[in-house]
């Protein structure tokens, strides 16, 4: 007969050190991400405790609230698209059958490349003279030339048009197995009560696609909070701050100007917002429509 | 739903153009001698076929040292995610302990805290550690991760017990049916983790650009952010992006799959 511990061997062996790793490079950073904030804690130097003094500044720094705006702006200039976009996507692969895999690749490739090549691209194709490529192409049809990234009212949409064609891909994925888990029937009852295309999909494609829209809308806002690649790569946050979003400043803060107590309550206000909508997405997707 | 064909594959064709057209002027623009422009079609069309942008990034940049530390940080949490991930996938689907689900539960909660909570407290602990500039704090809190682990018991705990079972009356212990039994039948799998583990790790552009402040130990994000605010040569810009491009697009082709699922299920970017 095998004792107690040679039965379960491997768990011992394997699951002890992955739960130390996990308690020095999980746990313990999240509790003392905390402690920070209520430290100033410059990196060089002693870290004094402060008490609430950074949340009390954080509630007066126009520049944070700036920050969190532009990500707000941000998010609603990047969320429908993406979602609309990448649902356009999927309907044309799924109704494509035959070379669908090679649209969806192409589709998918921005998703798998970094954000440092396409924001080296775009950096060239958005340049705000005669010389960038999208200018160039205003310049033939006689349109004016646009200043692009150097305009704090463009630089933004320029921003939300890198993502979007960054990540539609992934969202075109997710309603691609939506639209596949759709039984044939809904579509054959539809085509025999005589029902066109455009009240097919309004009628039965898009309502039976509700819980993809409630998790594809979630993710796709999560990710839009912690946007900084392309703020950091292509604007550098300007200009003036029009495109410094909540991840950018915390970097600014901890960073650049070394105020690492500061820049943890930045973080721990960007964990309340994905916490929120993390909730809201628990909340809906608990209403899991069913086809049957 | 089955649109006519034809008009169909039309618009496919221009929609796949419009993805297609930055990935070309970077290809284009990397064998061309060309300056500043590209916006006049004309300064395309003269502009001579060269190679020497390919020349200039690996003599002119540690553009060769940028390589190798992104293959260093990738490729040992590619491998060690893909090992602790099945090992971890096998004991959360198949084995029974005090606090099985507590504990796994728990570590998919605290997983799904946003990583910039983590960037701060792991500097000073790492700048403590004297792990800055090293491989060290790339590497390190990659070695395995609970959405791996999760893909991986969500697969096994589809496979029926039998398996096990027969093994067991057959003698063999836990390892043996690890290794001989659950690791074969989840290939597909943990292809998905490494190569998920993959593009995340050569991609990831955040954490290397706090971690690494020497030249020498940027991987290849980094090295060639600080390449394109520096050289404004259109040419050289691209022939950087195509080579750290490179990479990620055989990956990509060979594993396309995979990577598909991997974005499904974790509900990543």
């Amino acid at each position: 007969m095998k004792t107690e511990f040679n039965k379960n061997a491997i768990v011992y062996v394997f699951l002890i050190p992955i739960l130390i790793h996990f308690f020095i490079f999980q746990l313990f950073p999240i509790g003392f991400s905390l402690v920070l904030t209520f430290m100033d804690w410059p990196v060089i130097g002693t870290p004094t405790f402060v008490g609430l003094e950074n949340w009390k500044q954080f509630f007066q720094d126009k520049l944070a609230w700036k920050a969190i705006w532009v990500t707000i702006k941000f998010s609603v200039m990047y969320i429908l698209p993406t979602m609309a976009l990448g649902l356009v996507l999927a309907l044309l692969i799924d109704s494509g059958r035959k070379a669908s895999g090679i649209f969806k690749g192409i589709f998918f490739l921005p998703v798998v490349t970094s954000f440092v090549v396409i924001s080296g691209i775009w950096a060239w194709l958005f340049k705000g003279t005669k010389e960038g490529f999208i200018n160039g192409m205003f310049a033939l049809i006689g349109l004016e030339p646009q200043l692009f990234l150097a305009s704090s009212k463009q630089a933004l949409w320029v921003l939300a048009a890198l993502s979007i064609f960054k990540v539609c891909g992934s969202t075109m994925i997710y309603y691609f197995a939506g639209l596949q888990s759709i039984p044939g029937e809904y579509y054959e009852a539809a085509r025999i009560d005589g029902a066109n295309k455009w009240k097919t999909f309004w009628k039965i494609t898009f309502p039976l696609l509700l819980p993809i829209h409630f998790y594809v809308g979630i993710i796709t806002t999560i990710g839009s909070f912690q946007i900084f690649d392309s703020a950091y790569l292509l604007t550098g946050g300007g200009p003036n701050y029009a495109t410094t979003t909540i991840v950018y400043y915390l970097y600014q803060e901890g960073f650049n100007s070394l105020r690492l107590g500061y820049a943890s309550v930045l973080a721990y206000i960007l964990f309340f917002i994905v916490f929120g909508l993390s909730l809201l997405q628990r909340k809906y997707l608990s209403k899991d429509v069913s086809y049957k | 739903m089955a649109i006519r064909s034809w008009p169909l594959y039309l618009f496919l064709t221009a929609l796949s153009l419009m993805f297609l057209i930055p990935f070309v002027i970077m290809l284009l623009g990397s064998f061309q001698n060309i300056e500043q422009a590209i916006g006049s079609p004309s300064e395309w069309l003269d502009a001579e076929f060269t190679v020497q942008n390919f020349i200039y990034i690996f003599t002119n940049n540690d553009f060769a040292r940028w390589i190798f530390n992104s293959i260093i940080i990738t490729i040992v949490p590619v491998f060690s995610q893909m090992f602790f991930c099945a090992v971890l996938g096998y004991i959360f689907a198949k084995k029974e302990f005090p606090f099985k689900n507590v504990i796994f539960w728990g570590m998919m909660a605290v997983v799904m805290m946003p990583g910039q909570l983590l960037i701060i407290p792991r500097y000073i602990m790492f700048s403590e550690f004297q792990w800055i500039n090293t491989y060290l704090p790339l590497i390190v809190p990659e070695i395995w991760g609970i959405m791996g682990v999760f893909f991986v018991r969500q697969y096994m705990m589809t496979l029926p017990k039998d398996l096990e079972e027969a093994a067991y009356i057959d003698g063999a212990n836990d390892f043996t049916i690890f290794w001989r039994i659950m690791l074969p039948l989840c290939k597909p799998v943990i292809a998905t983790v490494g190569t998920f583990s993959f593009i995340t790790n050569w991609n990831d552009f955040f954490t290397p650009l706090i971690f690494m402040t020497e030249s020498k130990m940027y991987p290849i994000t980094v090295g060639l952010a600080s390449m394109l605010s520096r050289e404004g040569h259109f040419g050289i810009e691209m022939a950087g992006a195509v080579v750290s491009f490179i990479p990620t697009f055989l990956i990509f082709l060979f594993f396309q799959r995979y990577f598909v699922k991997g974005i499904a299920l974790t509900g990543m970017k």
